[in-house]
C-alpha cells in the first residue's frame, strides 16, 4: 500500500518568534492606517487603507493560518474565494459608475 | 497506528486524515468568505452610489474604539497561534494560558463593540428608515443597515468562535493535544483567524473612509 506521508509539511515547525514578529507588524500596520485616516488624502484614502488591509490579511493568512508552510490545495481555496469576491465587486462597481445618471437612485 | 481510536478506518494514517480535515476546514472557510463577500459587494455598490453619505456616516463612528477592536482581535489571533504552537511543543499549561487569553480578548472585543452599539443606538444612528442621527443625505440609513449587518454577523461569528474556544481550552488543559495530534485545535484556530481576517477588512471600510 502506498503511504502518503509526503503530503505533510516539510521542515521545522515555525518558531514563536515568527508569531511575535507578525503580531508586531500587524500592530504597526494598524497604527499606520489609523494615522493615515486622520490625514486628508482625497480619493487615495480608501485605496491606501485597503492596501494596508490586504497586507495585514496576508500576514494573518500566511503565518497565523500557516498557508506559508502548507502545500497544494489548501492554498488555492482562500485565493479562489477572495478572487471571486473581487471579480463580483469590481463588476458591480463598474456597472454603477457607467450608468446613465437617471438610472441611479437620487443622491 | 493500528487500533488508534482517533483514526477513521478509511484513512491510511493520522497525517493523511489531518490533511483531509484541514482541506475540509479551508473549504468551509471559503464559503465563509463568500458569505461575507455578498455583504462586501453590497457595501461596494452602495458606497459608490451614496459616497458622500457613507463618508459622513463613517465620521460619526468612533474611530478610536474601532482601532481598539482591531488591536484586541489582532492580539487574540496572536495568542491563538501561540496556543497551538505551545500545545504542539507539549507545553499544555502554557498553551491553556494562551487560549485563556484568547478567550478573554474575544470577550473584550464583544464588550467594546456592545458599548459602541449602545452609543450608536442612543444617538439615533439606526438602520434604514429608523435612522435619526443627523446626516441629511440619502443613503445614511443604508450605511447603518450595512454597518449593523456586517458587524452583527461578524460578532455572531465571534460568539461561535468563543464557544469553540471554550471547548478547545478545556481539552487543551486536559492534555488532549500534543506532539503528533492537534487537529481540532488547529482547525478551531483557523476559524478564529478567519474572524480576525474579516475584521481587518471591516475596520477600514466602516471606520476609516
Amino acid at each position: 500500500m502506498v503511504t502518503t506521508e509526503a503530503v505533510d509539511e516539510a521542515g521545522a515547525p515555525p518558531s514563536a518568534a515568527r508569531y511575535l514578529a507578525c503580531w508586531i507588524a500587524l500592530v504597526l500596520l494598524t497604527g499606520l492606517t489609523f494615522a493615515l485616516s486622520t490625514v486628508d488624502l482625497g480619493g487615495w484614502s480608501l485605496a491606501l487603507a485597503l492596501a494596508i488591509a490586504v497586507a495585514k490579511g496576508s500576514v494573518v493568512a500566511l503565518f497565523f493560518m500557516h498557508l506559508w508552510d502548507h502545500v497544494g490545495a489548501v492554498r488555492l481555496v482562500l485565493v479562489t474565494a477572495v478572487l471571486f469576491v473581487v471579480v463580483l465587486s469590481s463588476l458591480v462597481v463598474a456597472d454603477v459608475l457607467t450608468r446613465f445618471p437617471l438610472a441611479l437612485p437620487p443622491r | 497506528m493500528a487500533g488508534d481510536a482517533r483514526l477513521a478506518h478509511h484513512f491510511s494514517s493520522l497525517s493523511v486524515q489531518a490533511h483531509a480535515a484541514r482541506l475540509g476546514m479551508w473549504l468551509f472557510l471559503g464559503t465563509e468568505v463568500l458569505l461575507f463577500g455578498g455583504l462586501f459587494v453590497g457595501y461596494a455598490m452602495y458606497r459608490t452610489v451614496y459616497r458622500a453619505a457613507f463618508v459622513a456616516c463613517s465620521h460619526h463612528l468612533d474611530r478610536a474604539l474601532g482601532t481598539v477592536d482591531t488591536l484586541v482581535l489582532i492580539t487574540s489571533s496572536f495568542t491563538m497561534a501561540l496556543g497551538l504552537h505551545l500545545a504542539r511543543g507539549g507545553r499544555a499549561r502554557q498553551a491553556t494560558a494562551a487560549l485563556g487569553a484568547t478567550l478573554a480578548l474575544g470577550l473584550a472585543f464583544l464588550a467594546v463593540h456592545g458599548h459602541e452599539y449602545a452609543g450608536d443606538i442612543a444617538a439615533g444612528a439606526l438602520p434604514g428608515r429608523l435612522y435619526r442621527a443627523g446626516v441629511e443625505l440619502p443613503g445614511a440609513g443604508i450605511f447603518y443597515t450595512l454597518y449593523y449587518f456586517m458587524t452583527g454577523l461578524h460578532s455572531l461569528h465571534v460568539v461561535f468562535g468563543l464557544v469553540l474556544l471554550g471547548w478547545l481550552t478545556r481539552r487543551t488543559a486536559r492534555g488532549d493535544f500534543g506532539a503528533g495530534w492537534d487537529t481540532p485545535l488547529e482547525l478551531g484556530g483557523l476559524y478564529w483567524h478567519l474572524i480576525d481576517l474579516v475584521w481587518i477588512f471591516l475596520y477600514p471600510l466602516l471606520y476609516l473612509i
